[in-house]
């Protein structure tokens, strides 16, 4: 309700309230507390929270007001407005209770603020000093209680300095989903605590950190890192995944020490996941790469920039005098900015001469789907008559819209339609929810407009189709399970378009700036600004000088003709197939059968010590820029600390490659990058870097993409019913938020919460096939084989196997074939001692 | 370093046998003439510190010298602001050599409380020095420990050290870079 | 006689005492409130006083002061409590001895003595880190071998203290006093100062007065 009243929105007139003898005009159903901040009077407090519901737990608002009957001291922040209503925040009696208020709260507060993690930027601290009183009279014993305890691993407790507020509790709750901590005990003893053996295992854990207003709450990454006074601060965006939300990166001494959410109403409302706050470690870590790397024998060793810059632009040059561009193949660059995407869009297309671009790792959506469906944002979203949600785990891949899709069903109603495989975390909140097999979501779809399927499915089905009869629906799409190819949902998608009309689409991809890195053309066959080949062929002729002649490969093609022979020269930037391709085996032989490897990248992941040249480049808050989110919101990036040894901007990488090649990109500065994006790209046009620069451009300015211009030839009729194997199970493999890629990997607090390697089954599919819960199960496909302990878990679809993707183990990768359209695996029980590894 | 700072006191060996860089070791560190470069409130300093009470005159060196071309020491006592950097620089290149540098005070140094702008951040970016005196200001106690200092270091007499690859009388390292 | 007259002066001082002090054998006897070259002292049972708070750090107008915290082992604690200074380092060659650190500190860790006799030959060697400004166990400074000690740059080291209001109230006037005592005990309260209360006031403020060793015969 807060939310309204602040959007103003709902103002339809004024309400006269006196505050202090001056006469201010609130909005109906506004808060007393809201009222006066409007006004210019801040009222203290601790439990309110402008995006939570108000509790009047700590009683520190409190202010005369009079409705008439006389005075009496409300809480401000449950009390609203009414006309006539009379408010005093400075009389002496509201003084005098907050004096009391606070002398209360901090009769139990042990006030060891210099080893407090908030002194200095304490709300308890600062409106003690603003409205407490001098002096304590209390002189007994204070309430002890063990100095701070571990209530989930990146977050402590300390009991003394919890002030009851309520404001953690109530997240875990009402915004957060995980009711795992709660207050235990009663009056002098109460304080807040998890269950018994149940830790604070929410993703979401660090934002009552952040939203704690003393010190009761720490996190453990920043934990005596650096005090208030030493931060220094810029607002920028997370990258962590593709949710774009804004963040304040704070240093100290040149280091990275903490990131906060800030409260933005189109994105991220001020959250953050535990991941995107605490991932900044890795910026921090020791094994960042520091200076260029060239292979000598086995060995990569360290050589100068100019070393290896040369010897690259040798081998490309090479490779494209010998063997023609189509031999050059670049793969990767949704961790780079929209500028340094566009460089090395233009480096490719312009002076390597070749389309086979392809910064997704064969785990996404098609890009002309992507980019040519309608769009609908965030809020959009949220706001929408009925959400279709077909694609992967939000809260796993896309955590923040998992927070905003939940409040937007919680407390708007928001009907959901979920169409998965197996349950979500969002299947608790859809209206509907309906299982497809794996590889057939197309299928499920048909059936549900053609009135056909099981007769058990059809009562949902019917109510799904009601719902689709909704003024304003909106589907959230991504890709379900990397073990189906992307065809099935790209169908399903399709079908789901043609049958309801105006339906606009939110993408659900999840790496950090994809969406950028497909706008600014790092796909087969588009151009900057979401324009095909032929479509931009023209303008970017005139502009770049040359474009390739036809349509060149897709990650999977390019790994495919590599494993051939075909590709001379295979360009890694910030790509790790080894690891996210979901096809081990080819991309393990496409790697190495690539005449040539070149890697940019901040690690030296895998695929980088495959290389033959790695360039180091510089990573998140190291360097300025923008980037897109899922709405194709374009918000900016702000550099905070200096990149180790000589590492460099990718833009810059790709400006010295394309000098050494004979070429000229033509910029000095990313800026200027910037201002030809603005003049070329036709869905970033009017984007200019003033608008982005100035208010309005704070939380970003989503790119009005020309969507229309992009029509997909896929078959929308076709419909594959796959055959049915008695004796197989299909297999789904997500991701989970925290996983074994670089950015968990290298953060040291994030790196243990990574699940490890778990199959996971129905319970009578595991009863069918004999084997117990926690039994180790060999899972083999027709690519190779997996050993892992089994779970049984109702969550997952009969005839389905759920296996996470990319964690510490063998991994899906090793069962996933791409060729195929689904990936279907046998379970069968080891031994102890015969465990074998994949094939 | 307390003897050797007193004339022939300072001298272990029999002076016939005394090795010639002993000799001009002890020469050069009984005479050295500091040229006149107050800057700031540490001159306050470096003047007191000439006076009566403490007599630079003991070190042999009352004679603060108006004309570089005669002096050895440049006591840099004051915060350098950019514009009296090529000054100070200018003056330092006229010194004859064998020269050496004192950094009096903290601003002399390293800028000191004056992290701006306005200020060399360390006068051993322009000249180099030899001996840092800590303070704000340093009293005269501190200005003749570093002068001792100083000559103990004249009195270890390498008469080429300035030009040591080192860079040592600069604080200077010189790290080589693969790039 | 003018040409006498001239040395009149010369010949009347001839007679009066030297007033010169030939430093380096001999130290003249410094100020009572002198400030030089901090200290980090320790409690009495050998912990360290520093909690690694950086209040020294962030109130020290030359920025000379680099501390960071850390958790405090629990099986060998450095310091009493959860937190303690993991890096201590002053910059010698930017501190300017204004004592606000002094002033700053909750603890009463870091304190001046009087030593303001050393220089240095490089940059780098100003910067004093923990090992160089701990006491040593019997709670005195460590005579470093390229400082000028002499016994009287211990004596009276007692930091001005100004107990403030909690609420920052401009016009609490609070109790002043001296600091605790570098191995000396306390010194006798001057003019305006409360003595001994405000010491044992700050000390309470903390909430471990018995923790707090005030050198040798504390004032409490």
């Amino acid at each position: 309700m807060t939310d309204i009243a602040e959007n103003g929105t709902e103002a339809v007139r004024g309400v006269a309230v006196t505050l202090n003898g001056r006469v201010i005009d609130a909005q109906p159903g506004e808060l007393v507390i809201n009222a006066a901040e409007r006004a210019g009077v801040y009222i203290p407090r601790f439990c309110h929270h402008p995006r939570m519901q108000p509790v009047g737990m700590c009683r520190m608002c409190i202010v005369e007001i009079d409705t008439g009957r006389g005075p009496a001291l409300l809480p401000s922040c449950m009390i609203p407005v009414a006309e006539g209503m009379v408010v005093e925040t400075e009389s002496p009696v509201t003084r005098k209770a907050q004096d009391g208020v606070l002398e209360f709260l901090l009769v139990n507060h042990p006030l060891d603020c210099p080893v407090c993690d908030k002194g200095g930027e304490c709300p308890l601290q600062d409106q003690t000093v603003a409205f407490g009183p001098g002096e304590s009279r209390f002189v007994e014993e204070k309430r002890h209680h063990e100095k701070p305890i571990a209530i989930s691993d990146v977050v402590q407790l300390d009991r003394e300095r919890c002030i009851l507020c309520d404001r953690c509790t109530r997240f875990a709750k009402t915004v957060a989903g995980d009711p795992l901590i709660s207050f235990v005990n009663r009056g002098n003893e109460t304080e807040v605590n998890t269950f018994p053996d149940h830790p604070f295992a929410s993703y979401f854990s660090g934002n009552t950190v952040q939203i704690c207003p003393v010190g009761a709450l720490t996190a453990t990454p920043y934990r005596f890192k650096a005090r208030p006074w030493d931060l220094d601060q810029v607002e920028s965006t997370c990258t962590s995944c593709s949710v774009g939300c804004r963040v304040a990166v704070e240093s100290s001494s040149n280091q990275l020490v903490r990131y906060l959410g800030v409260d933005v109403d189109a994105v991220n409302w001020g959250w953050l996941c535990d991941k995107g706050r605490f991932d900044f470690e890795a910026v921090n870590s020791e094994n960042r790469l520091a200076r260029p790397l060239a292979r000598q024998g086995d060995d990569l060793v360290e050589v100068s920039w100019s070393d290896a810059l040369t010897k690259a632009a040798s081998a490309l040059g090479g490779a494209k005098e010998r063997h023609g561009s189509s031999s050059i193949a670049v793969v990767g660059g949704a961790r780079l900015t929209n500028e340094e995407a566009y460089a090395w869009s233009k480096l490719a297309r312009s002076v390597l001469g070749t389309d086979s671009v392809d910064a997704q790792m064969g785990d996404g959506l098609p890009s002309d789907v992507v980019l040519g469906l309608p769009r609908a944002t965030i809020d959009e979203t949220c706001a929408a008559g009925t959400v279709v949600l077909l694609g992967p785990d939000l809260k796993e891949e896309l955590p923040i819209l998992y927070l905003r899709l939940r409040d937007a069903v919680v407390n708007h109603g928001l009907n959901v339609i979920e169409i998965s495989a197996s349950q979500t975390s969002m299947t608790r909140y859809a209206a509907v929810s309906l299982r497809y097999r794996p590889g057939e979501a197309a299928v499920l779809v048909q059936e549900l407009f053609e009135h056909a399927g099981d007769v058990d499915v059809q009562a949902d089905l019917g109510r799904a189709r009601a719902l689709l009869e909704a003024n304003n629906v909106v589907c959230v799409l991504g890709r379900p399970s990397v073990a189906e190819r992307a065809d099935s949902v790209v169908q399903a998608a399709l079908r789901l378009r043609s049958r309801v009309p105006g339906m606009r689409f939110l993408s659900a991809l999840r790496r950090a700036n994809i969406h950028g890195a497909l706008d600014m053309g790092l796909s087969p066959g588009m151009l900057p600004g979401r324009v095909s080949l032929e479509e931009g062929r023209e303008v970017f002729t005139e502009a770049w000088g040359q474009l390739p002649g036809s349509v060149g490969l897709d990650t999977a093609g390019v790994l495919r003709a590599a494993a051939e022979g075909r590709i001379q020269a295979l360009i890694l930037v910030g790509a790790d197939p080894l690891a996210d391709f979901p096809d081990r085996d080819l991309a393990r032989r496409g790697v190495a059968g690539a005449g040539f490897v070149l890697a940019v990248d901040c690690f030296a992941t895998d695929s980088v010590r495959q290389a033959d040249v790695v360039l180091p480049a510089v990573s998140y808050a190291e360097k300025a820029g923008t980037t897109t989110n899922i709405e194709g919101r374009v918000s900016r990036l702000h550099q905070k600390v200096t990149a180790p040894g000589t590492t460099r901007p990718d833009w810059m990488i790709a400006c010295d490659l394309a000098e050494r090649l004979g070429g000229d990109l033509g910029f000095e500065t990313a800026e200027a990058i910037w201002d030809e994006i603005e003049r070329l790209a036709p869905a970033h046009s009017g984007l200019t870097a003033q608008r982005l620069a100035s208010s309005e451009g704070l939380e970003g300015i989503v790119a009005a993409g020309p969507s229309s211009i992009l029509e997909t030839t896929m078959d929308v009729t076709a419909t594959a019913t796959l055959p049915v194997d008695g004796y197989s199970l299909r297999l789904v493999s997500t991701r989970k938020l925290y996983d074994n890629g670089t950015l968990v990997q290298q953060s040291p607090s994030l790196a243990p919460l990574a699940p490890g390697e778990v199959v996971r089954a129905n319970p009578a599919d595991l009863d069918r096939l004999g084997v117990a819960s926690n039994d180790r199960v060999r899972v083999a496909s027709s690519r190779g084989a997996v050993v892992a302990p089994v779970e049984a878990d109702a969550a997952v679809a009969r005839g389905t196997v759920l296996l996470a993707f990319n964690q510490s183990g063998s991994g899906a990768a090793d069962l996933i074939d791409v060729s195929l359209p689904v990936t279907e695996v046998r379970v069968e029980t080891v031994g102890i001692g015969d465990r074998e590894v994949s094939g | 370093m307390t003897a050797a700072s007193q004339g022939l006191g300072g001298f272990q060996d029999n002076f016939l046998t005394a090795r010639l860089d002993d000799v001009v070791s002890w020469a050069r560190r009984n005479s050295v003439w500091p040229a006149t470069f107050g800057l700031a409130c540490c001159a306050i300093e470096m003047m007191a510190s000439g006076a009566a009470h403490n007599d630079l005159a003991r070190f042999g060196m009352e004679v603060f010298r108006a004309s570089p071309r005669q002096a050895d020491l440049m006591i840099v006592a004051g915060r350098v602001s950019q514009k009296m950097a090529p000054v100070l620089r200018q003056i330092y290149d006229q010194m004859m050599e064998p020269k050496w540098v004192i950094s009096m005070g903290v601003c002399a140094s390293s800028g000191g409380m004056f992290n701006n702008y306005a200020i060399v951040q360390g006068v051993d970016q322009i000249v180099p020095v030899d001996v840092y005196a800590p303070g704000c200001p340093p009293g005269p106690q501190t200005l003749m420990h570093s002068i001792v200092t100083l000559h103990g270091l004249i009195g270890e007499g390498e008469i080429g050290r300035r030009r040591a690859a080192s860079g040592a009388g600069a604080g200077v390292r010189l790290e080589t870079s693969p790039s | 006689m003018g040409y006498f007259e001239g040395f009149r002066i010369t010949f009347k001082e001839m007679f009066k005492p030297r007033v010169t002090t030939s430093y380096p054998e001999e130290l003249r006897p410094k100020p009572e409130r002198a400030h030089g070259r901090h200290v980090l002292n320790r409690h009495e049972d050998g912990m360290e006083k520093c909690i690694g708070c950086e209040l020294c750090a962030g109130v020290c107008p030359a920025r000379c002061i680099y501390v960071r915290g850390a958790d405090n082992p629990t099986d060998a604690p450095i310091s009493p409590g959860e937190r303690y200074g993991f890096v201590y380092e002053i910059n010698y060659l930017r501190c300017i001895h204004c004592d606000l650190c002094v002033e700053a500190c909750p603890t009463e860790a870091i304190t001046e003595s009087k030593l303001f006799e050393f220089s240095f030959t490089n940059r780098a060697d100003a910067i004093y880190t923990k090992r160089e400004l701990l006491v040593g166990d019997d709670g005195r400074p460590q005579r470093l071998p390229w400082e000028l000690w002499s016994d009287d740059d211990e004596a009276n080291t007692s930091a001005w203290v100004r107990a403030t209001a909690s609420s920052g109230r401009a016009d609490y006037e609070g109790r002043v006093g001296w600091s605790a005592e570098l191995g000396y005990g306390i010194r006798a309260p001057e003019v305006g100062q409360a003595g001994e209360d405000a010491v044992a006031t700050a000390d309470d403020r903390h909430g471990h007065g018995d923790d707090v060793g005030h050198g040798h015969g504390g004032g409490h």
